[in-house]
């Protein structure tokens, strides 16, 4: 088995895959992890290439675009040691196509299924449970904690849903942000932030928000457990409905 | 009176409607447009009943002129009544929308002076949002039960689901507990609903430009052990109800008393497990191939409360059975306890690459606590227990059990005893 090495970033990964899928005869017999600062870590390094990186995620993308989403989700994830199997599953996509959707009990499409599905989740969660507050200039904010890093998806799907409104998403872990201008769409980071003060408008709309979310629950069917089962308490911070 | 009393009030009274659904419907109006609908549809929170809230769920006014005896809006009820205007409420809708509380309006309504004045307030809102403020978000609409045909028609036009509930299953009972709501009242729109929404389909695949009518289509609902009618007179009615009337949904309400009065039953709490299993007979009769008569019969006419239906069926059928993964058609594959329609539907792609084993099934999501009784895999059993359905029910019944929650200390264990 032959063990390469990468920068860590998102690029270079896909550098690597690309030098490894031109260049191994079975890419299904490799082993692909970030580069450890240590004095022994083996494998090859390879270089970040980001013009190979720009046209295998490009060619891949309009040859497959289904099988680049679960690819994308997986990338999003942040999750460690799928190097490996994402090299695995682009390496079998090009080779059988989309068919490979049917093998889902290969370890590595199985793998990179179960994860992507976790990250749409967790997009399609969130598109419910964002709430934007607006303040004083008239412009929206909305804050999260996601598992993964969803920003960018769900960014997309509020540019069509409120687009005739100025917003922005903050991820408060990973200190992201997105702008919304009405016409154009930015990421950034943001390095401190200090929560502003609400406007006594949109004090009042979350007033008759917490009234409403109180009045629609029927009494006599209380379900607390069933209630944390959809909507787990991880997610309660930025909900003004349950502050 | 302002704004936040009269919204406690009108969507207090509307919680008994079941329906939140937002699915079923794509919309997308461009550039200077607000919002759209997503065909999958987004919940946006969770009552602390555990349901979801997805809509906007209130009633224009619950200032009624009927008296239904099971209904928290009868008019002889000492409640305040009250009504929003047109423009509170669209600006309600607004506001919410802005801040992505909800994914659109649930507009139902008490009846007030006259079932078309009621309507044409209704309809006024809708308009308003969608004309107005062009709003292009999700809007469930009730139909009030005995307005002009020509009000329905319009409502179709802006509202992406209509509804009119049946409110109970049979004539009789509606007779006896809602005695000014007539059968033909509420089944005369429902009828030029599933036409009119069939004809639009037609008409919006010939050309794409013909306006949309109820693009998610029509559903209804009805409450569940207020009358004595049983589960199986419940399932031959949604069955009708799916095939004549051109139904996506029927949805179930477990009774739940708000009212003393002597016709009404006196349940210790709400049927909340029979609902459960109703809905659950309900999704074997949309998705599965199921009829009614095969659920339940004249001689067992109600669920299993400990079994879901499925698998109470799949035990009277043992002749049925086993059931190999690696053959059966995708029908038989759907009527396997433990096997859904997505894992069906993936059992038949992936078999024609490699064969489906024990393992491999669990992998794409097969339930295997329950399908393992009822399953082969290229002739090999997963339990030998095929003709002993008796065994079998004691085996799922067990699997399904929780054991009980013990306190916390109680399972520690002592270490200095």
């Amino acid at each position: 088995m032959n063990l390469y090495r990468y920068d860590g970033t998102t690029e270079g990964l896909f550098s690597a895959i690309d030098h490894i899928l031109r260049h191994e005869d079975d890419p299904q017999e490799v082993d692909l992890k970030p580069r450890q600062q240590t004095l022994f870590d083996e494998g090859l390094f390879i270089a970040t290439n980001a013009e190979r990186s720009d046209i295998l995620v490009r060619r891949f993308s309009a040859a497959y675009p289904e099988n680049a989403r679960q690819v994308m989700y997986v990338v999003l994830s942040e999750k460690e040691e799928m190097e490996t199997r994402l090299l695995q599953y682009i390496n079998l996509v090009s080779l059988y196509g989309s068919r490979i959707e049917a093998h889902l009990t290969h370890p590595a499409v199985h793998a990179v299924h179960f994860l992507a599905r976790k990250v749409a989740r967790e997009v399609h969660r969130f598109k419910g449970i964002l709430r934007f507050a607006m303040l004083e200039d008239g412009s929206y904010l909305a804050k999260m904690e996601p598992d993964f890093n969803i920003i960018q998806p769900l960014s997309r799907f509020f540019t069509r849903r409120l687009r005739t409104q100025q917003w922005f998403i903050y991820d408060v872990k990973r200190s992201l942000v997105s702008q919304w201008d009405g016409k154009k769409l930015d990421f950034g980071t943001l390095e401190s932030f200090r929560s502003p003060e609400l406007p006594e408008e949109e004090q009042e709309v979350q007033r008759l928000w917490k009234a409403f979310v109180a009045h629609i629950a029927i009494p006599e069917r209380k379900n607390p457990d069933l209630q944390r089962s959809f909507m787990p308490m991880k997610y309660w911070k930025y909900l003004i409905e349950k502050e | 009176m302002d704004i936040l009393d009269k919204l406690k009030i009108l969507s207090g009274s509307a919680r008994y409607d079941a329906s939140c659904a937002s699915s079923g419907s794509s919309r997308n109006g461009g550039e200077g447009t607000l919002g759209n609908a997503s065909t999958g549809g987004i919940c946006h929170s969770w009552a602390d009943d555990g349901r979801c809230i997805s809509l906007l769920k209130v009633l224009l006014s619950n200032d009624c002129r009927y008296d239904c005896s099971y209904c928290v809006n009868r008019s002889s009820n000492p409640a305040q009544r009250v009504s929003f205007t047109v423009e509170e409420l669209v600006e309600l809708t607004i506001r919410f929308y802005r801040r992505n509380y909800i994914e659109g309006l649930f507009l139902s309504s008490a009846v007030m002076r006259s079932p078309d004045y009621t309507m044409d307030r209704m309809v006024a809102v809708v308009k308003r949002l969608r004309e107005e403020k062009k709003f292009f978000g999700y809007i469930h609409m009730k139909v009030i039960p005995g307005c002009s045909t020509e009000l329905v028609r319009q409502a179709g036009l802006y509202a992406d689901r209509l509804s009119v509930n049946i409110e109970l299953p049979s004539g009789d009972s509606l007779n006896r507990l809602a005695p000014q709501k007539q059968k033909e009242s509420i089944l005369k729109p429902m009828g030029f609903l599933g036409d009119a929404i069939s004809a639009n389909r037609l008409e919006r695949k010939k050309s794409r430009g013909a306006p949309r009518f109820s693009p998610a289509g029509q559903s209804t609902q009805m409450i569940i052990g207020a009358s004595p009618e049983s589960d199986y007179r419940i399932l031959r009615l949604s069955q009708g109800l799916y095939k004549k009337m051109n139904l996506k949904r029927v949805y179930y309400s477990a009774y739940v008393p708000v009212n003393s009065d002597k016709r009404l039953p006196v349940l210790a709490e709400p049927p909340l497990n029979r609902e459960h299993r109703l809905y659950q007979a309900d999704w074997l009769l949309r998705n599965y191939g199921f009829s009614a008569d095969e659920i339940l019969s004249e001689e067992h006419p109600f669920l299993d409360e400990h079994l879901d239906p499925k698998a109470a069926w799949a035990l009277r059928h043992p002749e049925f059975f086993p059931v190999d993964v690696n053959r059966a058609d995708y029908a038989a594959l759907l009527r396997v306890p433990g096997v859904g329609v997505t894992s069906a539907k993936r059992i038949v792609a992936a078999r024609r690459y490699a064969v489906m084993t024990p393992d491999g099934l669990k992998k794409i999501g097969v339930v295997m606590k329950r399908a393992r009784y009822f399953i082969t895999c290229s002739g090999r059993p997963v339990e030998r227990l095929f003709e002993r359905p008796v065994l079998i029910r004691q085996k799922l019944l067990a699997a399904e059990t929780i054991p009980a929650q013990q306190p916390l200390k109680q399972r520690q264990i002592s270490l200095f005893q």
